[in-house]
């Protein structure tokens, strides 16, 4: 395979490219969906695929093709350096790439036991087991599991030198109980919501979720929540869990935060940042509680590597400090564009087909003091929010809307009554600096989400997030039509 | 083997072989192909700019009552064969389904024909055409910040099986936009052809400019209940939520739809309708569904009637209707409406803004999310061009506004539906067609505001 990239390489050169990188991707997925005793879907994939993205005349090419052999590469070379050179007709300013030094490396993510390796009966077991207790429990219309474990080769080799070799393998999975009456659905998941959480790991993340243990008390749930009061509109105390957490900050910080959208290349589609450059060190994001990192090193992230997909070393970067911004999360390209020295190595593709785009590593709200209970007991009348069910923002990521799956009454610091649809709207400076606590780090976890879009060709990430659960003041609930 | 470009002839030679597999009663082999070139700008200047070739082969291999699916994009022969072995492996493991009907038999379902969607011309368009259409359009923009895509692809669609399922069919695509802007003020037009000849790149740039230009010093409306009148724009990505969320029988056995428990009943005004049809004139797509079952023309709300979902042969056996042919590929998600169509009705725009005395005028929608699907209420924000309308006439831009707000409850208030249909592309995958009119509706809650 390394020949057969270096010819892409050479071709490229060749033709007439400044600079060019090669990436070879090679893939295996399975995804097993069950519901109550039924195996729903039982998918595997494979696949592999080169691209290539050159610079020529200031600006980029890349060309993409599953047919990997000498000749196809020379061809995929050559027609990247041609399309670089069709963008050159409508580029003013030339591309520019800030220095990384070439790497030579192997990197691999951390398996203890290798999913594909174990059998399909175990798999299906557990989850025909788990979902099949959930339908088993009184009121439970549906009950469903299910588990996913992608793995990665991703070879990367560039005209600077590097020639890095990654396997990367995440394992996930989750179960899901749903009640239904007359035109009601309610659901309750474990450990969340959308096929539950994903981890940088093996089969022993998918044992260490214990999915037996949980498919009575979210069976229940789902039960009470259909004759559960609504949750009222007003503003109030709100402290959301560990999950809801997860998308607060993906949504509201990570994607805000993201170059790429602050310079406006973003802007037709998934659009841009209420961020602005000059905003850097001075701006109040939320309140000194509230420190968050871009973290690529972190174990166990779905957004952990050792190499971002232009070849720069994974890094720990920080994006909010004491509340104050400090940091975006940058390329070579727009790193060049606000006169940085280095980027911090957020480029990431989906496969071997797409560009690649800043995308989140594991952008990480980091741990405060204290526990759930600390930040409930502190409450006098407030909403405790639990496992995210919807999501919204704005183009420039400040008017934003969340739903979550359950939502439990706050009276006088204890947890009372159930309150159903329970969501939440905000303003992202205002709620952050809201903020007034944060768990500590016995609270805090590491998720993965799936399924998070950005580009075109729409591209679909596997972002991670660290998050513990926090608590905010005056926050406008029970957003209804 | 050329990625992207597979015949019905080279297809069928790839594929027999798999279809003989000793071991199984049934093989399925779904083969797509593309060819996509994308040419993105923004800042005015072009920022990335992909050529792409995939194919993926998806083999499904049933034994009695048990299937399962594998996929691979290596078209060998010893990679087909072992991804169909895969598949065997997988099915042999799995537990017997007694609502799994087997493989359609086109003997029993039909035979589809292809609608053959491709245009020659648009998917060989080069690079450099798709920069001079990108220069072109930023002509028009001229001081104004562009960003936005050209796009250009073309996709087959193949299906052969063990029970003598053997169809193809072709389309091409071409989605281009633009997002003007110009001191904080947005503004934003697409369109989308299965031709690049008719798509008038610089109407699309007049338009975004215009929009643009209309919406200078926005300032905050109060939220509350407004009337509006929804551009094509903004009702096509209603009718994709609105599919994703509970057009298929499968969320309707699951009783998650909105069509669970009102079926036959007055769900929207009399003047909507809303149907699957891949082949009304705009729409853009292949004749038959995921397992070559032919795709039927379906209503789905018939003059403000919920009529039905679609289906595919195992949920149209479940439900004992008739079978639609809109099979997703996903045994899981159950069959899918790709290509809605709402008829038109009789007043242009113009009139139908004419007719509000205290209204919004909306274009496009930002981040559509769904909140509760029976009830298919949904939340999302207005962008890039949205106005008050007074006494019939659009007056001042304001700032961008949350709505939280049941979709066929904005449906049953509609007061008018617009004469003009326009395509658009799905918001993610190159798939499918949404077609629409402009839509007047009585009533559409706003929760929530901006401060742009």
């Amino acid at each position: 395979m390394d020949e057969l990239l270096t010819r892409a390489l050479n071709a490229a050169t060749d033709a007439g490219a400044d600079y060019a990188d090669v990436r070879c991707v090679e893939s295996t997925s399975e995804a097993i969906s069950v519901r109550g005793p039924m195996v729903e879907a039982l998918e595997r994939s494979e696949g592999v695929g080169v691209g290539v993205r050159v610079l020529s005349g200031g600006a980029w090419g890349y060309a993409a093709t599953a047919k990997v052999d000498g000749d196809s590469m020379v061809e995929l070379g050559r027609t990247a350096v041609a399309v670089a050179r069709a963008s050159a007709r409508v580029r003013s300013r030339p591309v520019e790439l800030v220095p990384e030094p070439a790497h030579r490396a192997v990197w691999m993510s951390p398996v203890k036991t290798d999913p594909f390796e174990v059998s399909l009966d175990e798999k299906v077991g557990l989850l025909a087991t788990a979902a099949s207790a959930i339908e088993g429990r009184p009121g439970i219309r549906i009950g469903r599991a299910s588990l996913d474990f992608i793995r990665q080769r991703i070879k990367l080799v560039t005209t600077e030198g590097t020639h890095v070799d990654q396997t990367i393998t995440h394992s996930g999975g989750g179960i899901e109980a749903t009640a239904l009456v007359d035109d009601e659905v309610q659901t309750r998941s474990y450990p969340g919501s959308f096929r539950g959480d994903l981890k940088a790991a093996g089969y022993e993340f998918i044992e260490s979720m214990n999915f037996p243990e949980h498919t009575e008390r979210i069976a229940d749930q789902a039960v009470a929540l259909l004759s559960a009061p609504e949750c009222p509109t007003k503003k109030t105390t709100v402290v959301l869990d560990g999950h809801q957490m997860m998308l607060q900050v993906h949504e509201s910080v990570g994607h805000a935060t993201e170059l790429d959208r602050v310079l406006g290349m973003e802007a037709s589609f998934a659009g841009t940042s209420f961020v602005e450059l000059d905003h850097l060190n001075s701006y109040k994001y939320g309140s000194e509680l509230v420190n968050i990192v871009s973290d690529a090193t972190v174990s166990g992230g779905v957004g952990t590597f050792g190499y971002d997909d232009e070849g720069v070393a994974a890094q720990r970067t920080p994006l909010i400090e004491n509340g104050i911004l400090v940091g975006f999360q940058t390329s070579r390209e727009t790193a060049a564009v606000v006169g940085a020295d280095r980027s911090n190595g957020t480029m990431r593709a989906e496969g071997w087909e797409n560009f690649p785009l800043i995308r989140m590593a594991n952008v990480n709200l980091l741990p405060g003091e204290g526990s759930l209970e600390d930040l409930v007991a502190d409450v006098d009348d407030g909403i405790y929010m639990a496992t995210n069910k919807s999501w919204s923002i704005d183009d420039k990521r400040k008017n934003f809307q969340f739903g979550c799956e359950i939502a439990w009454e706050i009276k006088a610091g204890k947890l009372t009554r159930i309150l159903k649809n329970p969501r939440y709207t905000g303003i992202t400076p205002v709620f952050w600096a809201s903020c007034d606590a944060i768990a500590g780090r016995s609270e805090w976890k590491m998720w993965g989400t799936p399924n998070c879009g950005k580009g075109q060709p729409g591209q679909t990430m596997r972002v991670g997030h660290g998050t513990a659960p926090a608590r905010f003041r005056n926050v406008a609930v029970g957003v209804s039509q | 083997v050329t990625p992207g470009s597979l015949s019905p002839e080279e297809v069928r030679r790839l594929v027999d072989p798999v279809l003989q597999l000793s071991g199984a009663d049934g093989v399925e082999v779904v083969t797509t192909s593309s060819n996509t070139g994308l040419t993105r700008y923004a800042n005015s200047e072009i920022i990335q700019n992909t050529v792409q070739q995939t194919v993926r082969a998806y083999i499904r291999i049933a034994v009695g009552a048990r299937f399962a699916s594998a996929s691979t994009n290596r078209l060998e022969p010893e990679h087909l064969r072992a991804t169909a072995m895969r598949a065997l492996e997988s099915a042999k493991q799995s537990e017997e389904d007694p609502d799994f009907p087997g493989l359609p038999d086109p003997e029993e379902v039909g035979r589809p024909d292809a609608v053959l969607r491709l245009d020659e011309a648009t998917a060989e368009a080069t690079p450099e055409m798709r920069a001079d259409a990108v220069a072109a359009i930023l002509q028009v923009a001229n001081d104004c910040a562009g960003a936005g895509i050209y796009e250009t692809s073309s996709h087959s669609v193949s299906v052969q099986s063990s029970t003598g399922v053997d169809c193809f069919d072709t389309y091409s695509r071409c989605v281009v936009s633009l997002l003007a802007e110009k001191d904080g003020a947005t503004g934003y037009r697409e369109a989308f052809s299965n031709r690049f000849q008719d798509v008038d790149v610089e109407a699309v740039a007049r338009a975004a400019v215009d929009k643009m230009r209309s919406s200078v010093n926005a300032t905050e409306t109060p939220v509350g209940t407004y009337e509006v009148v929804l551009e094509p724009c903004a009702v096509a990505l209603l009718l994709e939520y609105l599919s994703y969320i509970g057009m298929g029988a499968k969320q309707v056995i699951d009783g998650e739809s909105f069509l669970s428990s009102r079926g036959g009943e007055m769900v929207a005004d009399p003047a909507i309708s809303v149907v699957d049809d891949v082949r009304h004139p705009l729409s853009v797509g292949i004749g038959f569904d995921l397992e070559g079952v032919p795709r039927a023309k379906a209503a789905v709300i018939d003059e403000g009637r919920a009529i039905g979902p679609v289906t595919d042969l195992r949920t149209s056996r479940i439900l004992g209707s008739h079978l639609t042919g809109h099979y997703s590929g996903s045994n899981e998600f159950g069959p899918y409406a790709s290509n809605l169509v709402m008829s038109s009705g009789e007043e242009s725009q113009e009139e139908l803004i004419s007719k509000v005395d205290d209204g919004l005028l909306i274009t496009r929608w930002h981040y559509v999310n769904v909140l509760d699907r029976p009830t298919a209420l949904m939340t999302g924000m207005t962008r890039d061009g949205t106005w008050r309308i007074e006494k019939g006439e659009v007056t001042t831009p304001v700032h961008n506004l949350r709505f939280t707000q049941s979709i066929l409850g904005a449906f049953e208030s509609s007061l008018g539906v617009g004469r003009d249909l326009e395509a658009y592309a799905p918001d993610y995958g190159s798939f499918g067609s949404q077609v629409a009119p402009s839509l007047r509706c009585g009533e559409f809650g706003f929760t929530s505001t901006t401060s742009h």
